[in-house]
């Protein structure tokens, strides 16, 4: 048994209604307990602001196209190079590091939680082996169900107890965490070479639309009682004019679960555009975050751009094809079989872009147009928009007028009139900001009950504090402490044990993957269905007996086994 | 016992349905394999222990012994250099990063000798690849460029290819149109339906016109190039151009010809082109099991494929320098530790010499032409037989490598975590 | 003006590479220890040269640093210098002049590969022969040497301005294979043989006043030009068509792969 006391500290804890208190955090092993005895070791806070530890719900850190994205990139590679010190590893990368790398910078930064945010079935093995030198978060992997034929199958035949079948199977076979649809239909149809414009678009051969796809599987998500909604990365991404079809989807989804949203959409900036060609793009963010507003079953992240270099990485196979035949830089796909695809281009967002600088607004404006901040969780769908590790540059522009207003005086002098950012007044406060970096990422997960996302007793002992004392702080003039303290914790505490301290890494760590064994009566397991298996027989190259996920890859696990209703 | 749905550790086919019968701790029997996995399965004649050479000869050691030898031997040295690793699993070859990493040390694995040139070029434009399913389900034209499955991956094109059942096509062998490009009729070539002969050294300025052509620049290509006729290679534009789905295989007739690494970038941007025509993909046939698992074990753990140099603490990688052919040949090592190889087998004379010269340590299951030139040998499991762990496909997908035996060998997760628990001793945390 | 000079030592294993980044005039400028790296050792600078230094100087641009002995195993020389001189007396190690954005090298002997890799100015002049990848840039990067000028009185290795999107390369003796590969700017002058020409070329302009062996076929002909400066007749082409490229090719003769 291990004690340690957090004395002093000024929390923010908003799932528990805490917004700025001092008081000390007993720890007992990997919890928050109501008190600890006089032996335990001491920590004190100081007064500084203390939270929960971060969680990131849509980040690209681990699995087989971050690894390609690595692989291709030598030029990035050198940019983020450490040797090994006292417990750290030696890393290397800046736009996708090596994953001591994320490991290091997410866990310096206070970030305890990660859900990876794609992950192909069939290479799940690979994001689980790269899990597990991640040592200093937890992690998740999103699973991807865009382009499953089984799926779309069934989905034709209007099986809705077999779509829940086959996803309970998959999630439970390759040790995944949520449904993850990017591009739905748009990947199979990449397979072709075609993609599909918006959600009414007939997939080929499959006679199904996306649309139906996306209901089909919030459906089947809901009947398996999962902590997660369905994840959804919605058609026609990054193109001129995209936001009606982004509108259109959101319309889909209803009100299905009471203890969270029915739909998490992710990178909206993305997904966010008026105009009908790069000429005369613009924001329509208002339009998106006014249906947002009315729709509170939708939880979405803002898929912020920041300038500067960086590397995309989607498994929307078809978009990475268009962008780079923009950008004429290198080209990776890599499209899976009966599953998806994934493809990853390296860019430059640049201020005197236009175009980059509208996307820039887009997201910022998502945030400060959304009414509840438990609606939007703070994200560049890293390394997609940014690396993650500029975070606290969104947040410092969140909560400084002035900031905004100075950046946008770099940015393309185009861009004023065709976004609505500078008439934005809003600055976010400091619970708003912890709710956007943790406690709305937890309530979206579903991971409040295991403990995640808040600090009182019984909840498992991720603690982030900062060095700023935010009494004397006024984050609209003084955003860049607000910038420095939150790239740098005082104090990272991860189930219970100092894990980072002012940048260092002080322990070696062993991660723990959270993933969802959906508790399906037999009569219902696909596994012993003919025609599945039949299929997969045929048509996949790896046997059925050889595509689970072994438990061996898995060092520490959370499993959570909801009962489903089938 | 029989064992279903096995994995064979020869090739990067990585085939995953071959049934093994083993009893008294030998394989009896095996289904499903070509010759080459038959061989592998069905191996005999391992080294029994560690042995030790001596001034007259060899004598057995312990393991205890042998690993404190190994120590002495890397922690000496200034540049120590550790190779091979692409026919172990993916946990051992994580150990062998962190080893590097702790030694300073060079890194390298065999793609130096095979793929590192796919892997350059990959680097300059990237890869529009797929997993072999994709390939088996929907192509309609498969182009075998430089390579030889015939011989080489023999069940590449009954399992992925040629004669794979594909979901879209009714009867995969005659939807399929096969285009072999070689500089000799190989097997692979009797097989074809168009096969392309170009001179050697030739594909490089074929390849560039076929990307002209593509792009409707017919008018400037001369009536022959290195051999082949404007008039074949119109028909391979054609043939390519209307397929639904053409899928690219290349080998080191691409890689390791003049050129190496540009040959491989020419064909991946000739496969760009034709993106923009239909549905195309490129994948470099893989020669090891798993050298494709050591560059993505390398490339997350350090950022970078193969050709690690830790020697400054952090990971540098520069092909052509820190490649342990380049290193070997300019007798920059003072130490090798090598894993899961062979290099007297395959790297040039020159390398093998200074091999001689300086400690080498093999850690193989087998007496192999290495056992000649290191002063230690250490038996181990053989991965995919009598050790588990992970592999990767010549197109990325992981797969675990079963266990059919049981063994008193360590594997080399066991070994090498041992070496590297011990180092730590020695160099503190 | 400031003269250093750095004699290499008798060293026990000759053949093992030395890293000296630290080598590069303005090191000099302020007292402070400069180590080198031998292997995974790092080692006082003083372990592997005698070093000797007369004068005194405010400016980067009054120092010259004078290699002397066998360094044809020491790497990185003039790594990222701004100014002053280096003069190797015999050959040189690979990455010499990396990142160099200003003053000048001037290497007697030959230079190992990567002489003047990503280089952005100053210049470089080898009076022998240059290895591989001679003015070029690094794995994976777009843009290989910027600007500045490299000359090798010998021979070049294969790949020689790889990437070169500025500045200048100049061969007096032959190139290898495929220099200018990739080029997308500045300038290549050949006043030898090479091969294969400026594959996958996009900009830039490279004259080759001797014959180009293996000339790709994805160059179009533009007929025939007087060079102004040497008057010799050049056949001037355009590509590489292969990639929509743009860039010029003068040659003196060509042979098509045949």
């Amino acid at each position: 048994m291990s004690e340690l006391l957090v004395k002093n500290a000024y929390v923010i804890d908003p799932v528990n209604g805490i917004n700025g208190e001092v008081m000390d955090i007993a720890i007992r092993d990997q919890w928050i307990v109501e008190e600890v005895g006089s032996g335990a070791m001491v920590i004190d806070a100081k007064g500084q602001l203390t939270l929960p530890g971060g969680i990131d719900s849509h980040t690209h850190i681990c699995g087989t196209k971050v690894n390609f994205g690595r692989y291709m990139s030598p030029e990035d590679m050198r940019a983020g190079r450490m040797p090994r010190r006292g417990s750290m590893h030696a890393t290397s990368g800046y736009s996708v590091p090596t994953t001591y790398g994320n490991t290091y910078r997410y866990s310096t930064m206070g970030y305890t939680t990660l859900l990876e945010g794609a992950m192909a079935p069939l290479e799940a093995r690979h994001t689980h082996e790269e899990f597990t030198h991640t040592p200093l978060q937890d992690t998740m992997a999103n699973t991807l169900f865009d382009g499953n034929w089984a799926i779309m199958e069934a989905v034709r035949d209007g099986d809705m107890r077999r779509v829940a079948a086959i996803t309970a199977w998959t999630l439970s076979a390759v040790k995944g965490f949520a449904i993850k649809l990017t591009n739905p239909g748009g990947t199979e149809a990449w397979g072709w070479g075609e993609d599909v414009t918006c959600i009414h678009d007939q997939i080929p051969h499959f006679e199904v639309t996306p649309a139906e796809i996306i209901t089909a599987m919030i459906t089947a998500n809901e009947m398996l009682n999962l902590p997660h909604s369905v994840h959804l990365h919605c058609n026609n991404l990054g193109k001129p004019g995209n936001y009606t079809c982004t509108l259109d989807t959101f319309d889909l989804a209803r009100d299905l679960n009471k203890n969270r949203q029915t739909l998490y959409a992710t990178h909206v900036q993305f997904h966010s555009y008026g105009g009908s060609s790069w000429k005369d793009i613009c924001s329509k963010s208002e339009e998106i975050t006014r249906s947002l507003n009315s729709k509170p079953h939708i939880v979405f992240d803002m898929g912020q751009v920041l300038f500067g270099r960086t590397t995309t990485m989607t498994a929307d196979g078809p978009m990475e094809f268009n962008l780079y035949r923009l950008h004429h830089n290198k080209w990776s796909n890599h499209d899976v079989e009966l599953e998806t695809g994934a493809g990853i281009i390296p860019v430059l967002y640049r201020r005197s872009n236009l175009v980059n600088s509208i996307m820039w607004a887009i997201g910022l404006e998502l945030a400060l147009l959304t009414d509840d901040p438990w609606q939007c969780c703070l994200s560049t769908d890293s390394p997609n928009g940014a690396p993650f590790v500029r975070y606290p540059e969104i947040i410092a522009m969140l909560m400084s007028r002035r900031y905004r207003e100075e950046e946008m005086s770099s940015v393309h002098p185009g861009t004023e009139h065709r976004v609505p950012l500078p008439a934005i007044d809003r600055e976010l406060d400091w619970e708003e900001i912890a709710i956007m970096t943790r406690a709305a990422q937890a309530k979206a997960l579903g991971l409040i009950d295991i403990g995640k996302g808040h600090l009182a007793p019984g909840a498992e002992a991720d603690i982030a504090i900062y060095p700023i004392q935010i009494r004397d702080v006024d984050p609209s003039v003084d955003y860049m402490k607000v910038k420095e303290a939150f790239a740098t914790t005082a104090y990272t505490i991860k189930r219970g044990r100092v894990v980072a301290r002012q940048g260092d890494c002080v322990v070696d760590g062993i991660n723990s993957t959270i993933w969802v064994d959906p508790q399906v009566p037999p009569e219902y397991d696909i596994s012993n269905d003919p025609e599945f298996v039949k299929k997969f027989d045929r048509y996949y190259t790896v046997r059925m007996r050889n595509y689970p996920v072994q438990d061996v890859y898995l060092e520490r696990q959370v499993c959570l086994r909801p009962e489903v209703s089938l | 016992m029989k064992f279903d749905d096995v994995l064979c550790p020869f090739c990067g086919c990585l085939c995953d349905d071959i049934t093994v019968t083993a009893e008294g701790g030998r394989v009896t029997g095996v289904d499903n394999t070509c010759l080459l996995g038959t061989s592998k399965f069905l191996g005999d004649n391992r080294l029994k222990n560690p042995i030790m050479r001596t001034d007259d000869g060899w004598k057995d050691v312990t393991y205890d012994e042998a690993i404190a030898s190994t120590l002495d031997a890397l922690l000496e040295a200034d540049r120590p250099l550790l190779y091979g690793w692409s026919g172990t699993h993916g946990e051992a070859q994580c150990i062998g990063v962190h080893m590097a990493e702790l030694l300073g040390a060079v890194i390298d694995n065999t793609s130096s000798v095979c793929h590192g040139p796919s892997i350059l070029a990959i680097q300059e434009v990237g890869h529009p690849g797929c997993t072999l399913g994709q390939v088996k389900n929907r192509a309609d034209v498969i182009i075998y460029w430089g390579c030889n499955p015939t011989e080489a991956h023999p069940r590449h094109m009954s399992r992925y290819t040629t004669y794979a059942d594909g979901y879209f096509l009714d009867n995969a062998f005659r939807d399929r149109t096969v285009i072999v490009v070689d500089v000799r009729r190989t097997e692979t070539a009797e097989l074809a339906d168009v096969f392309v002969e170009i001179k050697p050294g030739g594909d490089y300025a074929v390849l560039s016109a076929l990307r002209a052509m593509v792009r409707g620049r017919d008018e400037m290509i001369p009536d022959s190039i290195a051999g082949v006729s404007k008039e074949q290679l119109r028909h391979i534009v054609e043939i390519c151009k209307n397929a639904k789905f053409c899928a690219v295989f290349f080998g080191v007739g691409l890689t390791m010809t003049r050129g190496k690494y540009k040959n491989v970038r020419n064909a991946i941007e000739l496969v760009d082109e034709l993106s923009r025509h239909t549905k195309a993909t490129i994948t470099p046939m893989r020669g090891h099991f798993n050298v494709y698992g050591s560059n993505e074990v390398n490339t997350w753990m350090s950022g970078y494929p193969y050709a690690i140099d830790f020697c400054r603490g952090i990971a540098f990688y520069n092909p052509g320098e820190t490649t342990a052919v380049d290193i070997l040949a300019r007798k920059e090592c003072d130490a090798a530790l090598i894993v899961a190889s062979d290099p007297a087998a395959h790297l040039p004379s020159k390398c093998i010499r200074h091999l001689a010269n300086i400690p080498v340590v093999q850690i193989d299951p087998y007496p192999n032409m290495t056992t000649a030139f290191c002063n230690l040998q250490i038996p181990v499991a053989v991965s995919g037989i009598d050790a588990e762990g992970t592999a990767y496909r010549m197109d990325g997908v992981p797969i675990r490598l079963r266990k059919v035996l049981e063994t008193e060998y360590p594997t080399d997760t066991m070994l090498l975590g041992r070496i590297y628990e011990a180092m730590m001793e020695v160099r503190g945390r | 003006m400031m003269r250093v000079l750095l004699e290499v030592k008798p060293r026990k294993k000759p053949l093992l590479p030395i890293e000296a980044e630290c080598i590069t005039p303005a090191s000099f400028l302020e007292e402070r220890d400069l180590t080198v790296w031998k292997g995974n050792r790092e080692l006082m600078l003083s372990n592997v040269f005698n070093v000797s230094v007369t004068g005194e100087v405010d400016s980067v641009d009054g120092v010259e640093v004078v290699l002397r002995g066998e360094t044809s195993r020491i790497k990185r020389v003039g790594e990222y210098m701004e100014g002053g001189r280096i003069i190797i007396e015999d050959d040189i190690g690979m990455h010499c002049g990396n990142f160099m954005s200003g003053g000048r090298i001037e290497v007697h002997g030959n230079a190992a590969a990567w002489l003047g890799r990503e280089m952005r100015g100053g210049e470089i002049i080898c009076h022998g022969d240059a290895g591989d990848y001679c003015a070029s840039g690094y794995r994976g990067e777009k843009r290989g040497m910027r600007g500045g000028r490299v000359e090798v009185c010998g021979n070049a290795g294969d790949f020689a301005g790889e990437h070169l999107s500025g500045g200048s390369l100049i061969i007096h003796g032959d190139a290898g294979d495929f220099p200018g590969v990739e080029m997308r700017g500045g300038e290549i002058m050949i006043f030898g043989d090479c091969t294969r020409a400026c594959g996958n070329m996009t900009g830039g302009r490279c004259h080759v006043f001797g014959t180009v062996h293996e000339m790709l076929p994805t160059f179009r002909n533009m007929g025939e030009v007087v060079h102004e400066d040497t008057g010799q007749v050049l056949t001037a082409f355009r590509g590489d068509v292969a990639n929509r490229g743009k860039g010029n090719l003068f040659v003196g003769n060509y042979q098509y792969m045949e």
